[in-house]
């Protein structure tokens, strides 16, 4: 708790990182509050065809769509998606690749080399290309961007974990903890696990931001979720044959996209800066 | 001695990674489908003609005779014909890899060549204006995303504009077909029209590419640099009377450019892995459209053709920054 009041203090002083927090914060509010905030909440699936493409103005803040929808609905809406593929992907991913690399960085052996070997297989192919194979082998859906994405990422947690494991095992407190007589899942969950939380804190936090630009890159790839799911990556797909006429079509989703990437980008940069002094984004000691 | 050992070391972990490689995309295709022949054949194919694909493609063998049979028709370089062209997919990858390589090799020149200079003057003027807009500009090419950033230029530049070409890779037939790189084959036939038309189609799609490259150069090079300029060494040579200039460009930038140069093998990967939105944008005729050709025309063989080849590249890149990382740190190697 006290850990967690330094954090927050040290994030408001930081700027930077409180703009990537406010930015987190709407997409949050955004998603959960896309029916309150919407001006045609019921855009997300009618369509309109008298109200097709038309510009942005008083009545439709971000222009329309092909098919006369009102495209400020549907990114509120689209928050929601984004929100979940990347929450779920990314929690998926957490609980897949930390065990792992606890088990392998704790244990010395054939058995940890071979999980480790496995891992740097997977980040040897680029993660963008394993996930798009995924996706378009299970078809696309929105579960199926989840699963991709979960497949792809889990091993930048286990390489983490792996690294921080082996270097805090020597650690007077973990051997004290072992000599105690304590159980090895017992000194991996209670000793290493919270010395080790700020490095998965920081990874998780910026593996947020390139999730979300890899679930809207499948979406754009025609991927994702199907038509006509207001996904951000499909919107910008879709406004392709309207280009250079409706130029406010792609416009929109974009931007959606750069903030919340962003936001995840600045916090997990300022949270960098607090929790782990070893790599500051600028260094301090001025001669 | 410890370089050749370090050298012999990666080559000995090249092949198991590529082995490797290639059962994760046999994992893709043949186990994760529910019955993958019927996803070859397609939604129109009959009973019969399902038996006697999987019969004919070696399907209704037991798992690990597959496998080794897929490993060994993958080590022949034989992926199987494209449902898009019909041709071996192997032609089509090797037919296309040159433009690839070409953009992306581009890429890494244009970000490497703009962004290491502006990392060690954001470093050596830190907290100025100057390192502020590149903070600023850094952080936003890393947060863009390509395929929009792509559509943005082409609305601004091609459409509205006009002063680069909308899409493709030359506007003409292309110069005479030597190396499959446009802009070498039309240096080397001294084809100065189809070397214009070749650069000028690849203004666009560098721009996309190398705008998140070199953000991410930018930001480590002033890490690097930063990290260097608090050495003692940095400290000794300031003392000694060394000119700001040759401390910071020939001894702090050695040492910072170690990071770097570890980011640009990253950045080479990841920029064959954007090349498939990008070629898309662009209809450039490499490797990443014909992925999105495939993904379109579910021809799931040429997809796990083009990503067995974008992981081989990927690895072999690796391999060459760990080796250049012997020679550029001596302590790597001692």
């Amino acid at each position: 708790m006290e850990m967690f009041r330094f954090i927050v203090r040290k994030l408001v002083e930081d700027r930077v990182a409180l703009l990537g927090v406010i930015l987190i914060m709407a997409l949050i509010i955004a998603a959960i509050a896309a029916p309150v905030f919407s001006t045609f909440p019921e855009d997300v699936a009618d369509f309109h065809p008298k109200n097709r493409l038309l510009e942005p103005d008083s009545m439709f803040w971000f222009g329309t769509d092909r098919m006369g929808s009102d495209i400020y609905s549907r990114i509120l809406f689209g928050a929601r998606i984004t929100i979940t593929i990347a929450v779920v992907a990314i929690g998926a991913s957490v609980l897949i690749g930390v065990p792992i690399g606890l088990v392998a960085g704790y244990y010395h052996g054939w058995f940890s080399e071979m999980l480790m070997r496995v891992s740097d297989i997977f980040l040897a192919v680029p993660q963008i290309v394993l996930a798009i194979a995924i996706a378009q082998t299970l078809g696309p859906s929105i579960e199926n961007v989840i699963l991709a994405l979960s497949a792809t990422y889990w091993p930048f947690w286990a390489r983490l974990v792996y690294a921080e494991t082996r270097s805090i095992q020597n650690e007077v407190f973990v051997e004290a903890s072992i000599a105690l007589g304590a159980s090895p899942f017992r000194v991996m969950v209670m000793h290493v696990l919270p010395n080790i939380s700020s490095s998965i804190i920081v990874r998780t936090t910026i593996g947020m931001g390139g999730t979300i630009l890899t679930a809207a890159t499948l979406g754009f790839l025609g991927l994702g979720a199907p038509a006509p799911s207001p996904e951000w990556g499909r919107m910008i797909s879709e406004s392709r044959e309207f280009l250079p006429e409706a130029w406010w079509y792609a416009t929109a989703p974009g931007i959606a996209i750069f903030l919340v990437v962003m936001g995840f980008n600045l916090l997990g940069d300022g949270l960098r800066d607090i929790l782990d002094p070893r790599i500051r984004r600028s260094v301090h000691r001025d001669k | 001695m410890k370089l050749l050992v370090l050298v012999l070391n990666r080559f000995f972990w090249f092949f198991p990674t590529v082995v490797g490689l290639m059962v994760i995309t046999f994992t893709i295709s043949h186990i994760i489908p529910a019955d993958p022949v019927a996803f070859l054949a397609g939604d129109n194919a009959s009973n019969e003609q399902i038996e006697a694909l999987r019969r004919q493609l070696g399907l209704d063998q037991p798992m690990h005779i597959q496998l080794w049979r897929y490993l060994i028709d993958l080590t022949q370089g034989n992926f199987g014909n494209s449902l898009y062209t019909l041709r071996p997919i192997s032609d089509d990858l090797s037919s296309r890899l040159p433009a690839t390589l070409e953009l992306t090799f581009m890429s890494v020149l244009v970000s490497a060549a703009l962004g290491i200079p502006l990392g060690v003057i954001s470093a050596v003027r830190r907290n100025s204006p100057l390192d502020h807009f590149l903070r600023i500009f850094t952080v936003s090419g890393l947060a863009i995303a390509s395929f929009w950033f792509a559509i943005l230029l082409q609305l601004l530049f091609a459409m509205d504009l006009g002063w680069t070409p909308l899409q493709g890779r030359s506007s003409g037939w292309g110069p005479e077909h030597i190396t499959g790189f446009f802009v070498i084959d039309s240096l080397l036939t001294w084809n100065m029209e189809e070397l214009r038309l070749s650069l000028s189609h690849m203004i666009l799609p560098v721009m996309t590419l190398a705008y998140p490259a070199m953000a991410t150069i930018v930001r480590f090079t002033r890490a690097g640099v930063l990290n260097a300029m608090n050495s003692n060494y940095v400290l000794y040579e300031e003392a000694m009377g060394f000119p700001r200039r040759v401390i910071i460009w020939k001894y702090v930038l050695r040492n910072a450019l170690i990071g770097t140069v570890t980011q640009i093998g990253l950045i080479f990967g990841i920029l064959i892995a954007n090349a498939v939105v990008v070629e898309a944008v662009f209809d450039w005729p490499g490797l990443g459209y014909y992925a999105v050709q495939s993904i379109l025309m579910s021809d799931y063989n040429a997809i796990m053709g083009f990503t067995f080849v974008a992981g081989v590249i990927f690895i072999i890149v690796n391999l060459i920054v760990d080796i250049s990382h012997g020679f550029i740190d001596p302590r790597e190697s001692r």
